[in-house]
């Protein structure tokens, strides 16, 4: 910001990157200070996240484990979509039923999403719709909070003027309301994936037979710290991804958004 | 759509459709438990069972202490885990901002860790520390640091850059100015930092005690669980909710305790 140029900074940085991963390979070499149970070597790592994309590694191969958590959270995250905006709107839309639900959802939300998991594993058994129950649980209060606010915060200027040149209702609610509400809507689902990434990955700890966070908890209890920061370094390279994913999607459906941002 | 305050009859409406969905809500959990029995208490306990239960866990241990006990256990590791996030966090967030080089080193590190998630830590904590309090401390710890260190570095550098260079015509040196002029000014910021933080670090707690630990109220919820004691669940899922709620309204307490001009 001040003084240096900005080049100079990626370069700065750059050099950091090599230093730091210099330094991490030089204290855990063998006969180094830092013991290799306590924190593997680089080399071990990139090794290690090799030979698990060939050979299984409890159950199955990396791209199981990696195909395990992703179509929960997949799951999770959409089923909460489908419950979520449509009461979020209806909420926005329909005061009643604002003050109906309202309440409830109140009650609930100080309850962090992970403290459901004994309950679901109680009701459900550990499997699969124990995961997805709780990932939704997770994503279910961005989708529904950003879709009735995207709907709330509509300019009523608009509706008036849409009612007087003769629009339905239904028709107000599919071409103005949800035009402007879309990239609200949006900001919710990304907020939601993020949610469910990291509330998934609590709920692998917990009650999985597979997936990435399964096999984190298995790598600790034998010691495999390699295998652990494979998967931890995995974890967080799908958080990114898939956040990227969702700011790709902003650009594609609502373009006219990231100029309103700016501006 | 929007509600305000003022008092007339019509706007108690919302609180009459409130209490009626929250009356049915509570009449059906009775009816199906308690009256007609249409789910046993192996699924859902009765509304009197779980009262029950929160009388007897306040009086008689389970899972090694009592109720009040596995609260303050929580409440220990929790404030250990937000205090060094706040004490560590928020110096870093101002350096960082403040010296761009400083950043630059460090922020590759930074935003490598920042994206694996609190509970992705909790096997590697486990291996460092064992079940011990630093265990959980540290989960928290990792869920509270980010948010300190971002909103104290978007706080400095929002600091109106007019300010900064005025403090310096004035002949105010780097620290002068960093203390008297950029620290107050993104105090607001700071603070937004230091609740997201305590929140975090709430939820990071109980997905950790759920993992690992001998005592603390994600241990009592897991414990009742392993015991099908569903009714200890709840008693346990209301503790965490309630304690998260009662956190919350103390810091907001004392955030308009500290700065009272910026809210309403």
């Amino acid at each position: 910001m001040r003084r240096i140029a900005n080049g100079n900074l990626v370069l700065v940085s750059a050099a950091a990157c090599v230093v730091w991963i210099a330094v991490w390979a030089w204290i855990t070499r063998s006969g180094g200070p830092v013991s290799s149970l306590f924190l593997p070597s680089p080399g071990d790592v990139v090794e290690r996240f090799g030979r698990m994309w060939v050979k299984p590694y409890i159950g199955s191969t990396l791209l199981g484990h990696v195909f395990s958590s992703l179509s929960i959270v997949l799951a999770g995250w959409a089923l909460g979509g489908i419950v979520g905006v449509p009461l979020g709107v209806a909420m926005a839309w329909w005061p009643r039923v604002k003050w109906l639900v309202f309440p409830i959802f109140q009650l609930i939300r100080p309850v962090p999403p992970l403290a459901w998991i004994p309950l679901t594993l109680v009701w459900m058994g550990i499997g699969e719709p124990a995961r997805i129950f709780v990932v939704f649980i997770a994503a279910l209060v961005p989708w529904l909070m950003n879709s009735m606010q995207a709907v709330g915060s509509v300019d009523p200027l608009l509706i008036d003027a849409g009612r007087t040149l003769g629009a339905s209702d239904g028709k107000i609610l599919t071409r103005i309301v949800c035009r402007t509400a879309l990239p609200t809507l949006i900001a919710g689902a990304r907020i939601a994936l993020g949610n469910a990434w990291t509330t998934l990955v609590a709920a692998e700890l917990l009650a999985a037979t597979a997936g990435l966070g399964y096999v984190a908890l298995n790598a600790s209890r034998m010691l495999d710290t390699d295998v652990l920061v494979v998967a931890m370094l995995l974890i967080g390279l799908l958080g990114v991804l898939l956040s990227l994913l969702m700011k790709l999607a902003t650009h594609v459906l609502a373009p006219w958004s990231l100029s309103q941002q700016k501006g | 759509m929007a509600v305000n305050a003022s008092p007339s009859p019509i706007l108690s409406r919302p609180l009459a459709y409130g209490a009626t969905s929250l009356g049915i809500l509570a009449l059906a959990w009775v009816l199906a438990t308690s009256v007609l029995g249409w789910v046993g208490p192996e699924v859902l306990p009765s509304p009197l069972a779980v009262i029950a239960r929160f009388a007897n866990l306040i009086v008689e241990p389970f899972a090694g202490a009592a109720l009040f006990g596995h609260v303050l256990a929580s409440l220990e590791r929790w404030s250990y885990g937000v205090f060094f996030a706040i004490v560590l966090g928020v110096p870093f967030g101002i350096f960082f901002a403040w010296v761009p080089w400083f950043r630059a080193v460090v922020n590759p590190v930074f935003e490598t860790l920042r994206y694996i998630p609190p509970f992705a830590w909790v096997p590697i904590a486990i291996l460092w520390f064992g079940a011990s309090t630093a265990t959980q401390a540290m989960v928290v710890f990792i869920a509270a640091f980010p948010a300190c260190v971002i909103n104290a570095q978007l706080g400095v550098q929002h600091v109106d850059n007019i300010l900064v260079q005025a403090a310096r015509v004035f002949g105010a040196d780097q620290l002068n100015t960093l203390r008297r002029v950029v620290v107050p000014v993104a105090t607001p910021s700071i603070f937004t930092g230091i609740r997201i933080a305590i929140s975090n670090g709430w939820m990071a707690l109980v997905g950790a005690e759920l993992v690992v630990g001998k005592t603390g109220l994600g241990f009592l919820i897991a414990q009742g669980q392993q015991n099908d004691s569903v009714s200890t669940i709840f008693v346990g899922i209301i503790a965490i909710g309630v304690l998260g709620v009662l956190i919350d309204l103390c810091v907001q307490r004392l955030e308009r305790r500290l700065m009272p001009w910026q809210l309403p």
